[in-house]
């Protein structure tokens, strides 16, 4: 079996988890940090899937500046989700 | 109970896309065979045989972009241009060189930070100028160039930005320079064709079968792939730009803001 596909197989599970973990978490400035490290794991699936390109436009928007975008949103209104 | 059961519809999604694609082949044939369509950008990009054809650029990605289907990424920069006209029209009125203070975070992050904003600059940069041959173009430089704006806006406070001497007219300016950079590559074919009476194509990149019209391709032997540089460059003002105004006005307090607008707090 070709290794690149079980680090895909890997980063895709990570990527899976920690989407998860964002959706159930309460606390937003956490549920952010959880979604930067999907797309971290995200941005190790597109360079095994050879889209280069994408990755240099995946990484500065989804972990530099969508995080920071949605923070500076979070800063504006309340940090925990209420039920 | 509630974990355990999103826990088996994941398992259950997996199991079913996994069979989807690969079994039922519901994305195509999934192996090694390169398409047809692929086979024939990635014969076209840069082939000096074809001359009518080529887009003269090994970066197939770029090429597509910015000459196979370049009028569509026009469109694009024009729709992120207006989507920041209208952030800006929300925050009418707010000045922004009457905001002080702030003092950004710890010594150890400023310095850090301190470092890694010329390696960020330098990145972006190059990533512009070699948009035409690795991977990379001008909205990816856009992209990584705008982490700076947020790096300024975290750790140094919103007010660093007036301290460093980027104000608001200014950024928009450079946008705007971007885009007009890039509507005089799009239009010089057609300048030149009312000049001298060859005919042209809009957006015109390298010859075509009944133009003999070419942006240049080389500088001083160094592949410079026509339109594509320069399109990258433009694109890389416009879009680096467009992203420092939005996060110079989202970096902005609250209050302040209601304040200089005049709106009162209601809740």
């Amino acid at each position: 079996m070709d290794f690149s596909l079980v680090l895909l197989a890997l980063f895709s599970t990570i990527g899976l988890i920690f989407t998860y973990l964002a959706v159930i978490e309460k606390d937003l400035v956490k549920a952010v940090i959880f979604s930067a490290i999907q797309s971290t794991s995200y941005v190790a699936v597109l360079y095994l899937l050879r889209a280069p390109d994408i990755v240099l436009v995946y990484l500065p928007v989804t972990v530099g500046l969508y995080p920071a975008a949605l923070l500076f949103l979070v800063g504006k209104t309340e940090r925990v989700e209420e039920e | 109970m509630r974990k355990y059961f999103v826990l088996v519809s994941i398992v259950l999604a997996t199991v079913v896309i996994a069979y989807i694609t690969t079994y039922l082949r519901a994305l195509g044939p999934i192996g090694l065979d390169t398409r047809y369509l692929a086979k024939l950008f990635l014969m076209l990009t840069y082939n000096p045989v074809y001359r009518e054809l080529t887009a003269m650029s090994p970066e197939a990605v770029t090429s597509i972009v910015w000459d196979f289907r370049g009028v569509d990424t026009l469109y694009e920069t024009v729709v992120f241009y207006m989507a920041i006209i209208a952030a800006l029209t929300i925050y009418r009125g707010v000045s922004y060189s009457s905001i002080w203070g702030g003092y950004g975070l710890s010594l150890i992050v400023r310095v850090v930070t301190k470092l890694l904003i010329p390696i960020n600059i330098a990145i972006a940069v190059s990533i512009a100028a070699h948009g035409h041959l690795t991977p990379g173009g001008g909205f990816q430089a856009g992209a990584v160039l705008a982490v700076v704006s947020v790096l300024l806006a975290v750790t140094y406070s919103a007010s660093s930005f007036i301290k460093l001497g980027v104000s608001l007219s200014k950024a928009v300016a450079l946008r705007s320079a971007g885009l007009l950079a890039i509507a005089l590559v799009v239009f010089t074919p057609i300048v030149f064709s009312a000049l001298t009476g060859v005919q042209t194509y809009i957006m015109q990149n390298y010859v075509k079968i009944d133009s003999s019209f070419s942006f240049p391709t080389h500088v001083w032997n160094q592949l410079i792939s026509g339109t594509l540089i320069w399109l990258n460059l433009a694109e890389f003002l416009a879009v680096s730009f467009g992203f420092f105004i939005i996060f110079m006005l989202l970096s902005l307090r609250e209050e302040v803001v209601r304040e200089q607008i005049g709106e009162k707090d209601e809740h």
